[in-house]
């Protein structure tokens, strides 16, 4: 950021602190909590999701609102840290009166978030996390639209015969994500007849990761199945090239950032494939190129990072998402907006969001399936492999 | 007008669900709550020993994970094919036994880590710190590791045939939480205002000293291990069940700064210190919150820091301790000076 | 055998860094009794410095190295005399405390600057391994080892063999009888800070480029460089560099061929072990450095 633009943010943010108080009193706006993690080890993609949200709020307003007002986007950091994040969640629902809430980033974040909204009956949007406990423990305000790695894993199952696997090794990051992904791409790929090898884990904070990458080495898997986020995922590659590792791999997650990778990876990116989620070097094979066309417009327009494009759409989808619901509810009203949450129906840029349910009977919580691609980088190109 | 302070404190925090109606607030008087209550354990250690325990956070931890497992029920196969199975227990038998087994660490670990003094008890207790958390990140059968233990349920006190009491909502939690914090205050002030408190002070100010004079320095070390553990084992059941999930995040070594910054602003080997450190600290980000960005909230909370350990490198309260004495003795007749000095 | 070999290669290369990251703290600690949590912060600063000048300002990447030494070394000298200068003779836990608010600033000021979004830098060297065998290193990791060799042979050199040297030792082992002998006790605390906070500025130039550049890589580094110092005891150069191959080797065997869960945990677990049968640390001896 430069300093002409940190001092327009300031100004902006003092406007708007400003054109709060004007408005009160008379609600103008409808206003969406947005709950995630802006500082600490998350505030990258934190940062991101948000950067994709006010793309979406812009856009909305420009044309004219939702119920004839203007959407109000409420940020709060929640630190990348639990007990913040329920206490951000209380903030938004209580101080600023939220309706409706977008977050909140890392699985542990949102489970405890979770508690906060079956007490105030509060709907969330859950924009990234994977972890399976969150739409099956019986909480009917969580609606999510990003893939848990059992959906990952399911769409897996139809990529995996053209990739020749016989035999797989993982190396996970730990946590929710990492572990899920383990387990339930080792179970697919089980079920494939393909054999499952080693089973590592990294540590979050972990830089370096020879060590598991030298046991792989050794072993007589011919793929390396890979799940972290993309700076851990530039060392992966970058170690396991310094080792000599001529094996296959696969990322999984669609938090990759693939132009990162190539930018900070180099060489070691080549011949990798990953999963993801939504694909912007191809807008026109995307479920909706004329959104996907706005939003990337939109993405550069403001000067952001393109790498970031792949993790930032959530947080557009999430606050489209979110609007689409206040519209079919007809009012910005907690309970309306979860109940009309069931009937949203429209095409994100990663396909169909429309909710499903999970979990106890009685009290499911909303599951969007999105589409999952393949890509594979070769020669510093991101590619769509026919296969 | 001192011995009636806290009770004056008291009764004027427990006023305060009556008048304060917003819930963000509340919340954060109850987590604030909870962290000063770990606060006071670490400043029993730090403050009236002088042992710098930076692996406090395990405990709180540990005390965290018993509760809610104790209330969550578990089925783990021990080394040797051994199964245990522990159906769910009632809250408040886990709160208690998650005292016990943080008092129980507390022990062992005081036992083994009183070997070493200074910088060497920092990092062993560093280091403790550590390893309990890589456990409860990797023994995924017990605690399930990074997928959280969520779904804890709320304290509830009261037998079978008896009726039950729930402390679910918030004001109830804060008296709750209010409740433990007078106790942990009477506990400690009664430890350190009795005979083996004054030997434990006697051998941080001067440990050779007290050694030669008979004083049993590790058994003291030990007993105000054993207590700290189990105060900070009681903040993280309250934490538990406060938050309904918990998940190695639990151990952060921030949370263990937390507990310094609050101890050593407000004024260790004070009673009251933790508690004005914490009330600081803890509120600090809910007012920066709404007047700048997110890494500059963090920026003034260390600037802020810093500036008080410059400015008042006792503490707070020592600090007003200091001046009202300074107040009260240019008002006195000199006659009496002398007695105030001997009784201080 | 070729997995050992590769991990036999990996923990050397490993622990020459850790070695490096170990030093400055040691030294920090057993000459000034500071607990520098801030230490971690300015091997982020030497990293991040390392992109600022060669990737922003098109400097050469082993002069942006040494730049970021030298930055290093001023900020350290600064931290010293704002900070910790008029703190003297306060507990350790109040130093300590400083040193978090120190941390706190910097790694949020860092990611004021610089964003969340995690940084990489180019280097001269080839992306093609260095293959020997059946054992396969990159040629960057090969220079760090041995830059990482020579700082410490140069710093054993700096404590050993010269006037500074000698009146840190002499601080040391008695604070209060090197300053009646003549030696200038301040000079001498500010000369350690600031040799300290270079090192770890040259760790995190050099590492930098190895791994990506964010604003929590100060936090780990930390932790590791904790558990270094205790490994090797306080003051100890030696003792450091012996620590940070060691807890390389822990780390190294532990992911291999124990569990990698548990890789982090096998410095400390010997840390407890140590501390147990030899509380002073493997190579303490307490009373000189060098």
């Amino acid at each position: 950021m430069t300093d002409k633009k940190k001092f327009l943010t300031v100004f902006a943010a003092a406007a708007m602190l400003s054109a709060s108080f004007a408005t009160q009193g008379f609600a103008q706006t409808i206003k969406i909590g947005v709950n995630e993690p802006l500082t600490g080890p998350f505030a990258a993609s934190g940062t991101y999701v948000v950067n994709g949200a006010k793309i979406a709020a812009d856009e909305i307003n420009a044309k004219g609102g939702v119920l004839g007002k203007k959407i109000e986007l409420v940020i709060e950091d929640n630190k990348s840290n639990p007990t913040e994040a329920a206490a951000v969640a209380e903030k938004l629902i209580t101080n600023d009166k939220v309706p409706v809430i977008m977050g909140a980033w890392g699985s542990s974040l949102t489970l405890a978030v979770m508690p906060k909204l079956l007490e105030y009956k509060v709907p969330m949007i859950v924009e990234t996390s994977s972890s399976g406990k969150i739409t099956t423990s019986g909480n009917p305000f969580i609606f999510r639209i990003s893939p848990p790695s059992s959906v990952e894993a399911h769409a897996f199952k139809d990529i995996l015969p053209k990739l020749h696997i016989k035999k797989a090794d993982f190396l996970v990051i730990n946590n929710d994500w990492g572990r899920g992904a383990a387990e339930d791409f080792g179970k697919v790929l089980k079920a494939n007849g393909v054999q499952v090898g080693y089973v590592e884990t990294m540590d979050q904070a972990a830089q370096d990761m020879s060590a598991q990458l030298s046991k792989m080495k050794s072993s007589d898997a011919d793929t390396i199945m890979v799940t972290t986020a993309v700076e851990q995922l530039t060392l992966v590659l970058k170690q396991a090239a310094a080792l000599g590792i001529k094996k296959q791999i696969v990322t999984t997650g669609g938090s990759q950032n693939p132009d990162q990778l190539i930018d900070q990876a180099g060489a070691a990116a080549n011949g990798t494939y990953h999963l993801t989620t939504f694909a912007p070097w191809f807008p026109d094979n995307t479920p909706d190129p004329k959104a996907t066309n706005y939003f990337l417009g939109e993405w550069k327009k403001r000067g952001f990072n393109f790498a970031g494009a792949t993790e930032s759409f959530r947080g557009y989808d999430g606050i489209r998402t979110i609007v689409a619901g206040i519209e079919k509810a007809g009012k910005a009203e907690p309970a309306a907006i979860a109940a009309a949450m069931w009937d949203v129906n429209f095409t994100g840029l990663n396909g169909k969001i429309k909710f499903e349910k999970q979990g106890p009977a009685g009290k499911e919580s909303g599951q969007s399936i999105p589409n999952v691609y393949l890509i594979k980088i070769e020669n510093g190109k991101i590619e769509l492999p026919k296969l | 007008m001192k011995r009636y302070l806290p009770w004056i404190a008291l009764i004027a925090a427990a006023s305060i669900p009556l008048w304060l109606h917003d819930p963000y607030i509340l919340n954060a008087f109850i987590t604030t709550g909870i962290f000063i209550i770990a606060a006071m354990s670490l400043n029993l250690l730090l403050g009236y020993t002088g042992q710098l325990n930076l692996g406090q956070v395990a405990f709180f931890g540990i005390g965290a994970y018993t509760s809610a497992l104790v209330s969550l029920g578990f089925d783990v196969e021990l080394i040797g094919g051994i199964r245990v199975v522990h159906e769910p227990w009632p809250v408040w038998t886990g709160l208690l036994i998650g005292i016990v087994v943080s008092a129980f660490c507390g022990y062992i670990v005081g036992k083994l880590s009183f070997r070493v003094r200074g910088a060497y008890f920092v990092i062993v207790t560093i280091s403790f710190a550590e390893v309990v958390r890589l456990v409860a990140l990797n023994w995924v059968e017990l605690t399930q590791g990074p997928l959280a233990l969520t779904s804890i349920p709320p304290v509830t006190l009261g037998l079978p045939g008896l009726g039950y009491y729930d402390f679910f909502s918030k004001q109830s939690y804060f008296y709750l939480v209010l409740g433990v914090l007078a106790i942990s205050y009477i506990i400690i002030s009664r430890l350190v205002n009795s005979r083996t408190g004054r030997a434990m002070v006697a051998l941080k100010e001067n440990e050779s000293l007290a050694v030669s004079v008979g004083i049993d320095v590790t058994s003291y070390l030990v007993l105000a291990a054993v207590v700290s553990a189990g105060i900070a084992g009681a903040a993280g059941g309250l934490y538990a069940h406060y938050l309904k999930i918990i998940d190695p995040d639990v151990f952060l070594f921030l949370y263990t700064v937390t507990m310094v910054i609050m101890v050593v602003t407000g004024g260790k080997g004070t009673l009251a210190g933790p508690v004005v450190g914490g009330l600081i600290f803890g509120f600090i980000p809910v007012f920066s919150r709404s007047f700048v960005g997110p890494e500059l909230q963090w920026i003034i909370y260390g600037v802020f820091m810093i500036v008080i350990v410059f400015v008042l490198p006792e503490g707070i309260v020592p600090a007003i301790e200091k001046w009202f004495a300074s107040k009260d003795k240019s008002r006195m007749p000199e006659s009496t000076q002398a007695q105030v000095q001997d009784a201080s | 055998m070729t997995e050992f070999l590769q991990h036999i290669v990996n923990m050397l290369i490993l622990g020459s860094t850790y070695a490096l990251l170990g030093i400055g703290l040691t030294l920090i600690f057993g000459i000034m009794r500071v607990v520098n949590f801030a230490h971690g912060e300015l091997y982020a600063f030497g990293a991040y410095f390392v992109y600022f000048v060669s990737i922003l300002l098109g400097l050469n990447f082993f002069l942006s190295i040494l730049v970021a030494i030298v930055a290093g070394c001023l900020l350290g000298a600064l931290i010293e005399v704002v900070l910790l200068r008029p703190m003297r003779g306060a507990d350790i836990d109040t130093t300590m405390l400083i040193m978090i608010g120190a941390m706190i600033v910097m790694q949020n000021g860092e990611q004021y600057i610089w964003g969340g979004v995690a940084k990489s830098v180019n280097t001269p060297f080839p992306q093609a391994p260095l293959v020997i065998g059946s054992v396969s290193v990159s040629w960057l990791s090969v220079f760090v080892f041995f830059a990482s060799l020579a700082l410490i042979a140069a710093s054993y050199l700096l404590i050993n063999r010269t006037k500074l040297g000698k009146a840190m030792r002499a601080t040391f082992q008695d604070r209060d009888t090197a300053s009646l002998m003549g030696v200038n006790i301040q000079m001498i605390y500010m000369a350690t800070f600031a040799l300290g906070s270079s090192l770890a500025a040259a760790a995190g130039a050099l590492l930098g480029p190895v791994y990506v550049i964010s604003p929590q890589m100060g936090n780990i580094a930390s932790l590791k460089a904790f558990a270094i110092v205790i490994l090797g005891g306080l003051g100890s150069i030696g003792g450091a560099t012996i620590g940070g191959f060691m807890l390389a080797f822990a780390e190294e065997i532990g992911a291999g061929y124990i569990s990698s869960g548990y890789r982090d945990a096998m410095g400390f677990l010997i840390i407890i072990a140590v501390l147990l049968f030899k509380p002073t640390g493997l190579f303490a001896r307490a009373e000189r450095i060098g």
